[in-house]
């Protein structure tokens, strides 16, 4: 029995196993030489007294090995033995190993790329910040809806009323989630540069100190006197500005507006949010300086994520409590303060709870999604993972029968059972030891690979360091790994009978030994249908969202994004700009047509209105999206027109829209059966206008490719900030070098940004179906190929063991497809059984992927059916090899060999 | 080797070693396995070697301590003294071991009925 008592003595033994060792040497020496001298008293000679001394004390040997397991766990000159050891056996089997490696590498090396992102995700505490575990984040909550939906950030007015009334919290800080891109006019030409508005205290709370100069303060942020100071990013300034140890206190143009350089930040630091990296951080009182928009700082426009740092009296469940009863209090200033005239009284957003999240790089109502996102896919390379594990397993377990005799040699020589389990257990951890750091490797490629399907649109920096947690993962999942699939084999070993096995000079393969091979190669027969079966939904439904209408072109179209809106020009003159560009762009060769939109379907950004058929209270209003378009945008962009026509270009410039195109699935839910061309619409925006129906435009996807019919508007009046689509006559990429190339000719103090071809724009809503198929492919792949070498194992193997008995049957007269069948037959078994299980097992976990399949039913009959055939007869192939050769056995020869 | 011996039974030689060292004092391993052997009066068939392994787990369980000294012929050795908490198990062992061999005994003595 192992107490507590017997464990710590074998900890300590554990560091003296030396020392303990001569000890015993000495006693026993001792004892035998005492023994010596009795026997010589009693009259034998030196000879007989040495022998009947050593009769009389018994196995030297097999005390000392005991005594040595006793004492500890672990004697370091025998793991040196051991590794030594098990380093030869595997040398001597290199290719079979290396196989084992290879699959075991891809295996861990898959988790770990997971893991990665898990880590850069989840774990990883934003940095250079300290005191993390000390800070919360804070979002306000509809309790009467749910899902993320029913999370807004804060706006100006609740932010402030939080900040000056808590006290659980040592100061609560604001950003904005969105980021902000500006125009720095640097030597007379314009840069797109990225900047985080945040507010004053921000730095402070964090303890982030400046790399040069200072950071900002609370009084740069008050918003009587809003100083225009912007703090820059440590790569910003190192890559932009060379370095320059003179530029605190020097002035940068920034959308047209001074700014003064405060400091620079330490290296590192690049905020609280996940995949942003700001140019500059810049107070959130001079906000309108870049958006144009003062509307920000009012009630109901959300924006700011909020986030505190506890006072180290406190934990997160008061803070929680306090920031219930605060958003108690807010709601009742807001009723206070409510006009019912202008309807907003007892609207949803006035009445918002305050939940509290620990703060990670990832936004509390999002973890949870991140989290099942990034787990899932964990578990399925967990599969795959387990896949290479039975593999080696079944390796190792062939190879130990045949390593019976050595064992049971060793046995004889009187190593423990213990002994011979570890020296398996060695051997399977040098393997997963080996895989484990070559996984490392083949996680730092599949993580950048990955990265790389991000959309290049989008501008976020996802850093995926592999830091000490991925590491630490890593050498877990390899250890655990050596010890699953050690396990059976390191038994196996340890329970040789060595005189059974010494006796018989035969080796005969025991039943027991065949059959956890063969539930081995059922269980991966299983997990691999499961597997394969998802990864074939995915990617057919990849293939389907591919192939979905999004209702536009998704070829021969360029993009580009202006926004002369930040140069703080006069409507006239904005006009003047994009009408010179158009002209410009429609002349370069290659274009057919272009025409500008504020925001595209399928993008991040939309606007969304009220409509209805009368003002005021109207039964059918519902909220829609509205485009708004230039003329021409419709055909640029491939939109059929089904009735009436295109807005012309006077409807579209003026700023009171008065005609408007609308989507099939709004003409048929307002005026089913009826031409809704000539009839007049309300919209209830900021202004209420009234417009008449010119025209219908086919339907199309907006949101995202998944979705069912939506109602959308088309309207005029484009802001100040627009996307220019123009449509090429061959490949868009052609075009896109002389987009840019123009808008600097046109106005040198502009310059376009996300300038993509239509193809590119798309990857954004392809995205998340591309990664999960591309991951769920590869996870597929590897486990189909790794269950062919398992089963390929399994059945050579018996086919290897059966020789001679094949060759009896031979020679009795069964003819070869006889054999063929007996072979054959074997692996049949396996796979239908395999196969079965796995069915019902891919039935439902197909259930988990409903959400994200598009077109096409979680238990496709079609996919279930082609994975199960597929593999079939992959299985089919992996046993006609060795049956093959079980078919060309000479009986002569096979009788012969025993 | 005529005369019958008997194996010593499992768990029972930690038994008698914490009595012997009770008993004797302070000994070294050959000393407790003739002290052994003498009180046997060679009916067991004691390996000697066993002696080790019990002392190694006796000690291990804090039921005795060691420490070096000097043997008969003037060498080095390593002598055992029984510790307060080996007195203490040594007392429930013998207890013990007494009941047990009070069932055997009887169940031995079961005449044959019928």
């Amino acid at each position: 029995m192992l107490n507590l008592r017997t464990l710590w003595a074998r900890l300590k033994g554990q560091t003296a196993q030396r020392r303990e060792d001569e000890a015993l040497d000495e006693e026993i020496r001792e004892h035998l030489a005492l023994l010596e001298d009795r026997f010589v008293a009693q009259g034998m000679s030196a000879r007989e007294a040495s022998r009947a001394a050593r009769r009389q004390f018994g196995n030297v040997t097999g005390l000392k090995e005991r005594q040595r397991a006793m004492r500890g766990f672990l004697s370091p000159s025998e793991w040196w033995q051991d590794i030594r050891f098990g380093a030869r056996m595997l040398a001597k089997r290199p290719f079979s190993n290396a196989a084992v490696v290879v699959a075991l590498a891809l295996g861990i090396g898959m988790n770990a790329a997971v893991f990665t992102f898990v880590n850069a995700l989840l774990l990883r505490p934003p940095q250079q910040v300290r005191e993390t575990n000390q800070l919360v984040e804070v979002w306000l909550h509809n309790p009467k809806s749910n899902g993320v939906q029913s999370y807004y950030p804060f706006d100006f007015p609740d932010y402030v009323y939080y900040r000056d009334h808590t006290k659980s919290l040592e100061g609560l800080m604001a950003f904005d989630g969105d980021g902000t891109e500006a125009i720095w006019n640097r030597h007379g030409t314009g840069e797109i540069v990225h900047g985080q508005l945040v507010s004053g205290n921000l730095f402070s709370l964090l303890g982030v100190k400046a790399a040069m100069g200072r950071t900002l303060v609370q009084d740069d942020d008050n918003q009587g006197s809003t100083r225009q100071v912007v703090v820059l990013s440590y790569p910003f300034w190192k890559q932009k500005l060379n370095g320059d140890s003179s530029v605190v206190g020097r002035t940068m143009m920034l959308d047209g507006a001074a700014f003064t350089v405060a400091g620079v930040a330490p290296a590192g630091f690049t905020g609280l949010l996940i995949a942003t990296s700001p140019d500059f951080w810049a107070p959130l009182t001079v906000q309108d300086r870049f958006t144009h928009d003062s509307s920000r700082m009012k009630e109901h426009s959300f924006w700011l994520i909020v986030a505190g740092k506890m006072r180290d009296t406190t934990d997160r469940k008061s803070v929680q409590s306090e920031m219930h009863v605060l958003s108690k209090q807010a709601i009742q200033m807001h009723q206070s303060k409510s006009d019912p005239r202008k309807g907003t009284a007892g609207s949803d957003e006035d009445l918002l709870d305050a939940m509290v999240y620990p703060l990670t790089l990832v936004p509390g109502p999002f973890r949870g999604y991140v989290g099942a996102f990034t787990g899932g896919l964990l578990a399925v390379f967990a599969m795959v993972l387990l896949i290479a594990c039975t593999n080696a397993a079944s390796l190792l377990l062939a190879r130990s029968t045949g390593r019976s005799r050595e064992m049971a040699t060793r046995s004889a020589l009187g190593a423990g059972r213990a002994r011979l389990m570890r020296q398996m257990l060695v051997e399977s951890l040098m393997l997963a030891g080996i895989a484990g750091a070559a996984g490392i490797a083949v996680a730092w490629a599949t993580s950048r690979l990955l990265v790389q399907l991000k959309p290049a649109s989008i501008p976020l920096t996802l850093a995926i360091p592999m830091d000490w947690r991925v590491v630490l993962f890593t050498a877990a999942i390899s250890v655990a790994t050596g010890v699953v699939f050690g396990m059976a084999p390191a038994l196996r070993a340890s329970a040789v009978k060595a005189a059974q096995v010494l006796k018989e000079e035969a080796q005969t393969m025991g039943r027991r030994k065949a059959r956890v091979r063969n539930v081995l190669v059922v269980a991966q027969m299983a997990t691999c249908v499961v597997l394969l079966a998802g990864a074939a939904l995915c990617v057919r439904s990849l293939m389907n969202a591919n192939a979905i209408d999004a209702g536009f072109d998704t070829h021969h179209i360029a993009l580009a994004t202006l926004d002369v809106g930040s140069l703080g020009y006069k409507p006239e003159k904005v006009n003047d700009f994009y009408g010179r560009l158009l002209e410009r762009v429609q002349q370069l060769p290659g274009v057919r047509s272009a025409s500008y939109a504020h925001f595209l379907p399928l993008g991040t950004s939309r606007t969304s209105m009220s409509v209805g058929k009368q003002l005021g209270k109207d039964p059918n209003a519902m909220t829609v999206d509205v485009y708004q378009v230039g003329h021409g945008l419709l055909q640029t962009m491939g939109m059929p027109l089904l009735r009436g026509r295109d807005l012309t270009e006077k409807e579209a410039e003026s700023d009171k829209p008065d005609a408007l195109v609308i989507n099939e699935t709004l003409a048929q839910r307002l005026w089913p059966g009826e031409d809704p061309v000539g009839k007049r619409l309300f919209l209830d925006g900021d202004d209420k206008t009234t417009s008449e129906v010119v025209g219908v435009v086919k339907n199309g996807k907006y949101h995202t490719l998944g979705e069912g019919p939506m109602a959308v508007v088309f309207r005029g009046s484009l802001p100040p900030r627009r996307t220019l689509v123009v449509r090429t006559q061959g490949d868009s990429r052609t075009v896109l070098d002389a987009l840019r190339h123009e808008v600097p000719i046109v106005d040198p103090l502009m310059a376009a940004t996300d300038v993509q071809t239509i193809e590119e724009y798309m990857a954004l809503p392809l995205f998340p179906a591309r990664t999960v198929g591309w991951l769920l492919a590869v996870s597929g792949l590897m486990a189909v190929v790794m269950t062919a070498i398992g089963l390929f194992g399994v059945i050579a193997y018996m086919v290897s063991q059966r020789t001679h008995e094949i060759g009896v049957r031979m020679a009795l007269g069964a003819r070869r497809s006889d054999v063929l069948r007996l072979v054959i037959g074997q692996g049949v078994r396996l796979t239908i059984i395999g196969l079965g299980i796995g069915l019902c097992g891919a039935v439902g976990a197909a259930r988990v992927l409903t959400p994200v399949l598009y077109g096409i039913g979680a238990n496709d009959p079609g996919t279930m059916c082609a994975v199960a055939v597929g593999l079939a007869a992959i299985a089919m192939l992996a046993c006609y090899l060795p049956a093959r050769r079980a078919m060309q056995v000479e009986p002569s020869v096979a009788l012969r060999y025993e | 080797m005529g005369d019958q011996k008997s194996e010593v039974l499992q768990g029972t030689l930690d038994l008698m070693v914490l009595k012997t060292l009770y008993a004797m004092g302070p000994l070294h391993g050959f000393g407790i396995a003739r002290r052994i052997e003498q009180v046997s009066e060679g009916v067991l068939d004691l390996n000697e070697g066993t002696v080790y392994t019990a002392l190694l787990r006796l000690q291990q369980q804090g039921w005795i301590k060691s420490e070096w000294g000097t043997s008969e012929n003037n060498r080095r050795a390593r002598f055992y003294t029984i510790t307060k908490q080996g007195t203490r198990q040594l007392e429930r062992e013998a207890e013990n071991w007494e009941r047990v061999a009070g069932v055997i005994e009887k169940v031995l003595r079961l005449e044959r009925q019928g």
